[in-house]
């Protein structure tokens, strides 16, 4: 665990592209941002997902398609806007897995809107090292 | 070849180029404006804050996606806040290979001005689901009076 110096710079967040397919809700979708890290256990996916606790959450794998939705918690409050940088919105993404995962293993928590999925591989698979033969 | 003197705007390329890149900016935003209803003050500064307001209160949020709640700072002095804190670096276990690494570790510190005046002595904050929220009562002469009309 390294503590860094480094300033964190601002990003605004990018909108889903659902290729013309809207949400039926109508409120914008973002692409949050990941870590995604493998070993030979398996796949560790971390999602920024600011403003979304555990109940909002919906993960899903299927056809080795991991899909991630956020919903963020909706703001009831009668407040003026003064100003704002930033959009709220809920979060989308989906990503395509190579790996054959253990679907029973699955764990996800959340924290101080950070997901953290970890996805164990079925069989842990042995590195195979593949000899080239010059010929 | 021939090489001619810049004779554009402002005399120099670089104004030219950055007037381009404004113009470029402009037309991304108008393109993008299906999303953004509204019109953004964007800074540029971690974290990117949003304020709001009712009758009593000014309300300020910002997305801090962990963050450490113990690095956070909070400072108010005359019409001036300031936030601080520090991401870490999520632990990897062992030996891994990354496929992405779209989340960044490091500090920040950000300073804004508070367009109203408030009691600095009330204000209140808190970190929820990676959202901080300070609360700021407005000082008594900031707040909106009603004010009865007598007829005579």
């Amino acid at each position: 665990m390294t503590e860094s110096n480094q300033e964190i710079n601002a990003h605004e967040k990018t909108p889903v592209d659902l290729g013309g397919v809207e949400t039926t809700s109508g409120g914008p979708r973002f692409s949050p941002l990941v870590d995604i890290w493998e070993n030979d256990q398996g796949l560790t996916v971390i999602a920024d997902m600011p403003g979304v606790a555990a109940d909002g959450l919906n993960i899903d794998l299927r056809d080795n398609v991991l899909t991630i939705l956020g919903k963020v918690v909706e703001d009831k409050t009668e407040r003026k806007i003064i100003s704002r940088e930033y959009e709220i919105g809920d979060y989308f993404r989906q990503f395509s897995l190579s790996e054959q995962i253990d679907q029973e293993k699955i764990t996800a928590a959340v924290k101080d809107g950070v997901l953290t999925l970890t996805l164990p591989k079925l069989a842990p698979a042995q590195p195979r090292k593949i000899t080239v033969v010059s010929e | 070849m021939a090489i001619l003197r810049w004779r554009g705007p402002g005399g120099s390329p670089f104004v030219e180029l950055e007037r381009m890149r404004n113009y470029m900016e402009n037309a991304y935003s108008a393109l993008a404006s299906g999303v953004n209803q509204l019109r953004r003050n964007y800074t540029g500064v971690f974290p990117l804050i949003n304020l709001a307001e009712d009758d009593e209160k000014l309300y300020l949020t910002a997305e801090l996606p962990g963050i450490d709640s113990e690095t956070l700072e909070l400072s108010v002095k005359n019409d001036t806040l300031t936030i601080k804190g520090s991401k870490r670096a999520e632990p990897s276990v062992g030996e891994v290979n990354y496929h992405r690494r779209e989340r960044e570790p490091g500090s920040f510190r950000r300073s804004l001005t508070i367009p109203t005046k408030i009691d600095s002595e009330a204000v209140e904050a808190n970190f929820k689901n990676g959202i901080l929220t300070v609360t700021m009562p407005k000082a008594a002469e900031a707040r909106a009076r009603q004010i009865t009309i007598k007829s005579l």
